[in-house]
């Protein structure tokens, strides 16, 4: 029967979807949290490259941007005298984006470590580039996500939807923007059209609060390679499959403490690191992170 | 494109549950498929929906006029979610549970009232780059349990319908169904606004935490008159008890239904039912040996016209 197929398959689709979701997808047994950095003071940034090394800052008293090496596991200081960095994220042309919180500045960072400002006047908080050239960030103050085009005009792309917008990411077609709620419950989407201007937006995720707190503290976010997004928040790391659905929390490496910025990262883009305070952790998944650029 | 999309989902989906022999034993009856000497209703696909509620969104929908409707005389309205798309070319095309021919039969032989079937898919995020698959809205609309859909129904779907054809503002006039997700969509829209839907049909019902819809077992509970003065006590609010009370719902499901991170829906569907019946609501609930299925709710959805329409001539 026809009409019985349709209604059929569209539910299906659901269940076979949902089906896909649990933790128990993501979680490898015996590979818990491990310590892989520690002596920072507030680590953030965290982002990856084709090697899979971890790059990531010391927002508070690092001197600029460092490298956990995926080979050998030794960390170096790649870009000094940057201090404040809170976001990086790898460009198509190879250049490193970074949100210079401190300085109030958007910038990207070639190989050689020569920088070039795209922003100024901004408190800048995370951002993500996209395969095009299109720079969103962050400004959490304000309320607002900016754009800067491939021709570095730079304007603002929505103002006043999110409480405190904080983290940021793609989905892998690039169709899709999302941004997590520092002060709210929602991780909000919105349609990337052809020009990099922003629509739809909708509170498209709901986030877990821990008891008694309207916001979620949703900060750090990432992508995963079937378009989950991991946001990290007060309850631990939320997965949300690609129809917005919570999938599941992985717990905090520390009980008591944060965790502001996760990455997938390692040789096969399938270690989950996250910054949390004066350390970073990383686990092992069976999932792996979207490194499409 | 409806036989592509059909087997696309066939491709992508490959179920094993569509040859669930817990599902094979319900079939549809006579009054669910067309019967010589029924005149048919017309069916009307619409204009891809743009909606403003849900900002960005495009969805397909159409609708089903009874033969018997009058333009004179307001038609009750019965709106479904996952409603598919409409050609009435294909001679068996019915629509989700064939209610098509079962209004087509049901209304001729005076048995539910002339009644306009709205049929809407979720909306859809069209991808600026068309080489990429359109964003699914299905979730953020049919499981978030507030009053955004019961908005874009009442605000853009039914005055657009009612620019042609007349509607009833009755909400005794005005059911909703769906299935799964759909299903607990349809009992948010009458719960957020009963004064506008009071008939409810949901098969399968996703009253699971996928978005928080776990929480109305304990809310309807306190519906129930000696408990609800804590809750219900603004004049506003009590007008809102009164309405709530006065919404008819049946509830489908079946034993071997889902089981998983979200939670059981044959024990979350015996938590609604329970609750109904503490709460003293007019419902019905059938639990069958089925399975994340529709067919069980289709071959029942004569009866179930039956029953939800029984007040209305």
């Amino acid at each position: 029967m026809k009409p019985l197929a349709t209604l059929c398959s569209a539910l299906f689709a659901l269940v076979t979807h949902a089906q896909d979701t649990s933790l128990h997808e993501f979680l490898i047994d015996n590979e818990p949290w491990k310590e892989v950095v520690s002596g920072q003071t507030f680590t953030d940034g965290l982002c990856t490259d084709a090697a899979g090394n971890l790059w990531f800052t010391d927002v508070k008293a690092g001197k600029g941007v460092y490298r956990l090496d995926a080979a050998g596991g030794q960390i170096s200081l790649v870009h000094d005298n940057l201090p404040g960095i809170s976001g990086l994220q790898f460009g198509a042309d190879g250049k490193l984006y970074a949100t210079h919180n401190k300085e109030q500045r958007v910038i990207s960072i070639d190989s050689d470590g020569k920088v070039d400002v795209l922003a100024t006047g901004v408190k800048c908080n995370d951002l993500v580039v996209t395969k095009k050239g299109f720079v969103y960030f962050t400004e959490t103050p304000t309320k607002r996500i900016h754009c800067i085009t491939p021709d570095r005009q730079h304007r603002i792309a929505d103002e006043g939807h999110v409480t405190k917008p904080n983290g940021i990411s793609i989905s892998t077609d690039e169709q899709t923007l999302a941004v997590s709620d520092y002060g709210g419950k929602n991780v909000w989407t919105w349609r990337i059209e052809a020009d990099g201007s922003l629509t739809g937006a909708a509170p498209y995720m709901t986030m877990q609060t821990t008891a008694g707190n309207d916001g979620a503290a949703g900060d750090g976010m990432t992508t995963e390679e079937k378009g989950r997004w991991f946001v990290t928040t007060d309850l631990g790391v939320q997965i949300f499959d690609p129809a917005g659905r919570l999938s599941g929390i992985i717990a905090k490496p520390v009980a008591a403490g944060k965790v502001v910025s996760v990455e997938f990262a390692g040789k096969d883009h399938d270690q989950l690191f996250v910054a949390a305070g004066d350390k970073i952790f990383s686990r092992k998944l069976k999932v792996k992170g979207w490194f499409g650029r | 494109m409806k036989h592509l999309l059909l087997l696309s989902f066939a491709i992508a989906t490959l179920s094993p549950l569509s040859a669930a022999p817990q599902d094979d034993q319900y079939v549809l009856g006579p009054d669910s498929l067309p019967k010589d000497g029924v005149p048919h209703g017309k069916v009307l696909a619409m204009e891809p929906w743009h909606s403003k509620i849900f900002d960005g969104t495009v969805r397909d929908w159409w609708i089903y006029v009874p033969a018997q409707y009058d333009a004179g005389k307001p038609a009750c309205v019965m709106v479904f979610q996952d409603g598919g798309k409409a050609n009435e070319k294909d001679p068996k095309f019915g629509g989700p549970n064939n209610a098509v021919w079962v209004f087509d039969n049901l209304i001729h032989a005076g048995q539910m009232p002339v009644t306009i079937g709205i049929f809407i898919s979720p909306g859809n995020f069209p991808p600026a780059d068309a080489k990429e698959k359109p964003r699914s809205n299905r979730s953020f609309e049919y499981d978030t349990p507030d009053a955004l859909y019961s908005r874009f129904l009442l605000e853009e779907i039914l005055p657009e319908v009612g620019k042609t054809y007349k509607l009833s503002g009755d909400p005794e006039h005005r059911a909703i169904c769906g299935a799964s997700s759909g299903g607990i969509c349809a009992f948010t829209v009458a719960w957020e606004r009963p004064d506008a839907f009071r008939k409810v049909v949901s098969h399968i019902g996703s009253f699971t935490n996928i978005r928080g819809g776990y929480g109305y077992p304990a809310k309807i509970r306190q519906t129930k008159l000696e408990n609800s003065q804590q809750t219900y006590n603004t004049p506003e609010l009590k007008q809102a008890l009164e309405q709530r009370r006065k919404i008819r719902v049946f509830l489908q499901d079946g034993k071997n239904d889902l089981d998983n991170q979200f939670g059981n829906w044959p024990l979350a569907n015996q938590d609604m039912a329970a609750a109904l019946k503490f709460a003293g609501w007019d419902y019905q609930f059938v639990l069958g040996e089925g399975t994340h299925n529709g067919k069980h709710g289709a071959s029942l959805f004569p009866e179930t016209m039956r029953w939800l329409w029984r007040d209305v001539k």
